[in-house]
């Protein structure tokens, strides 16, 4: 445990070697968050309005619950597996005494943290200018259920992003390829942090939930929203428990046919 | 410069594949997102549904245009940190124009015909007249003259830095802003992206132009805006250039 908690501590340091850099990141953030919170705002200007299920309140809480969710759930450095692949730098950590996915999650949890840390100020900041009305949920059962959804959230991205990561062991030549296709398209577009997936018609939104993607943002901010609760939320829960497993057992099967084919190109 | 780019990008189709599905991806969910949320809203602003997806495609023919002839400045910042800038210096052939303007993006190209259809055709379902189609067009290309001054600043900023590694993606989230017309932001907001990073003169601009909602004060301070753009940013180069240290070379 020691060892993965010194990994953590190097990790946060490390994030700060490039202080500008993760400044600009976080600023980057926030202009993604304006464009969807005016967005809203814009259409939602009657606070009289309802639509899609949601009211003033709601969809605003659901923007800035995006900011707090992100920075849980997709900020990630696991990403950087797949260039560790295609380089063969893989090897240096495949000699040294530790598991090789606990390091990444370390490292993952390492960056959630300090990305956490910036997006409460960034939502303090934002919630003083733009004074939105905001609803907080007071139900223990929800906040609950709330918690167990970001679990899951975090574990299925872990697994998605080292799914992707594992590509260059094939083909080395589309790594970021691989990510742009999937964490910068498909999962920015399907995982709910730029609209929300019931905008969708019913047939594209049972589709698009049947996927693991609407349970890394969209579903824990429904749930903190008390819009899914019951039986909806324990089928979500058993949903994202069901893609957690597969993606889990996916990744290992994976992980061993693709240790079988490294070769240390690079190395 | 742009065939061996292209070549080097044919040469891994695998890669053009993957990029090429995840840009068409990425269209096709904003444009689906935004059209059913227009459906459910009836109109957005003050804007009809037709209006507002005029204002989306004028921003991606901007921004896909751009990306394809800038792709160049995306390579800059490790030219610099290697020292190889010392190169593009040396040769006979304007340097400003070489990491600008050197390596065309051919997957950009091949998305550029299938859009320019599109925005035809949502542009003709507003019927405009020919001075508003004119008026586009010339605004338009004060966009990209306003969208070729950030480029050269952002390459100037890397000179200068050295540090900064998103500049340019900072620029694309801000222009990014101008997917929507910019009348849905607040104050200051609005005020910032009209005149200070003028997407607003960009983007929004030549798409009201379209719907005949501009006035000639409006069209006049767009100009005004480019020249003064290119004319700072070209001044921001020289001193840039000044400052090159050719490190590690």
């Amino acid at each position: 445990m020691r060892k993965y908690w010194g990994v953590f501590k190097i990790s946060f340091e490390q994030e700060f070697a490039y202080r500008l850099n993760f400044i600009l990141w976080r600023v980057r953030n926030v202009f993604q968050i304006l464009l969807t919170y005016f967005l809203w705002s814009t259409v939602f200007a009657n606070p009289t309005t309802q639509i899609f299920g949601y009211d003033r309140t709601k969809i605003l809480t659901y923007v800035f619950g995006i900011m707090i969710v992100r920075a849980l759930v997709l900020s990630a450095r696991a990403m950087d597996v797949s260039s560790d692949i295609a380089q063969g730098d893989l090897s240096n950590y495949l000699l040294k005494p530790m598991s090789y996915f606990k390091y990444w999650f370390t490292r993952d949890i390492s960056s959630k943290a300090l990305n956490l840390i910036f997006a409460a100020v960034e939502f303090s900041v934002l919630f003083v200018i733009l004074k939105p009305p905001f609803f907080f949920q007071t139900n223990p059962v929800a906040l609950l259920a709330f918690a167990a959804t970001i679990i899951l959230a975090i574990l299925i991205y872990f697994f998605l992003l080292f799914l992707i990561s594992s590509i260059p062991f094939w083909a080395p030549e589309i790594g970021w390829g691989s990510h742009f296709l999937v964490t910068v398209v498909i999962i920015e577009s399907l995982s709910g942090s730029l609209f929300p997936i019931n905008i969708l018609p019913g047939i594209f939104q049972s589709i698009v939930l049947a996927t693991p993607f609407p349970y890394l943002i969209y579903f824990p901010v429904e749930v903190y929203l008390g819009n899914i609760s019951g039986p909806a939320l324990i089928g979500g829960l058993m949903v994202a428990i069901a893609w957690t497993g597969v993606l889990w057992f996916t990744l290992n099967f994976v992980w061993q046919k693709g240790l079988r084919v490294y070769q240390a190109i690079g190395r | 410069m742009s065939r061996n780019s292209f070549s080097v990008v044919i040469g891994q189709k695998l890669a053009l594949s993957v990029f090429l599905i995840g840009k068409i991806f990425r269209f096709i969910f904003f444009f689906g997102f935004l059209y059913f949320l227009l459906v459910g809203s009836g109109n957005l602003a003050g804007y009809s549904s037709n209006q507002i997806i005029f204002f989306f495609l004028t921003f991606n023919l901007i921004d896909v245009i751009t990306q394809f002839l800038f792709r160049e400045v995306y390579n800059f910042r490790p030219m610099i940190i290697n020292g190889d800038f010392d190169l593009v210096l040396v040769k006979p052939i304007s340097a400003l124009f070489r990491v600008l303007m050197g390596g065309a993006d051919v997957i950009d190209l091949i998305t550029i015909p299938p859009l320019i259809i599109l925005t035809i055709y949502f542009g003709s379902l507003l019927h405009p007249g020919l001075v508003q189609i004119g008026l586009f067009l010339i605004l338009l290309a004060n966009g990209f003259l306003i969208a070729t001054a950030f480029h050269i600043i952002v390459l100037s900023f890397a000179i200068v830095t050295l540090e900064v590694d998103h500049t340019v993606m900072i620029y694309r989230d801000l222009t990014s802003l101008g997917r929507l017309p910019i009348d849905i932001y607040q104050q200051p907001l609005k005020a910032f992206l009209t005149y200070l990073i003028p997407v607003g003169i960009m983007i929004t601009l030549p798409a009201k132009a379209i719907m005949g909602l501009t006035s000639l004060p409006e069209v006049l301070i767009a100009f005004l805006v480019g020249l003064i753009a290119i004319f700072i940013s070209f001044k921001f180069w020289n001193y840039a250039l000044t400052k090159y240290s050719s490190a590690s070379s």
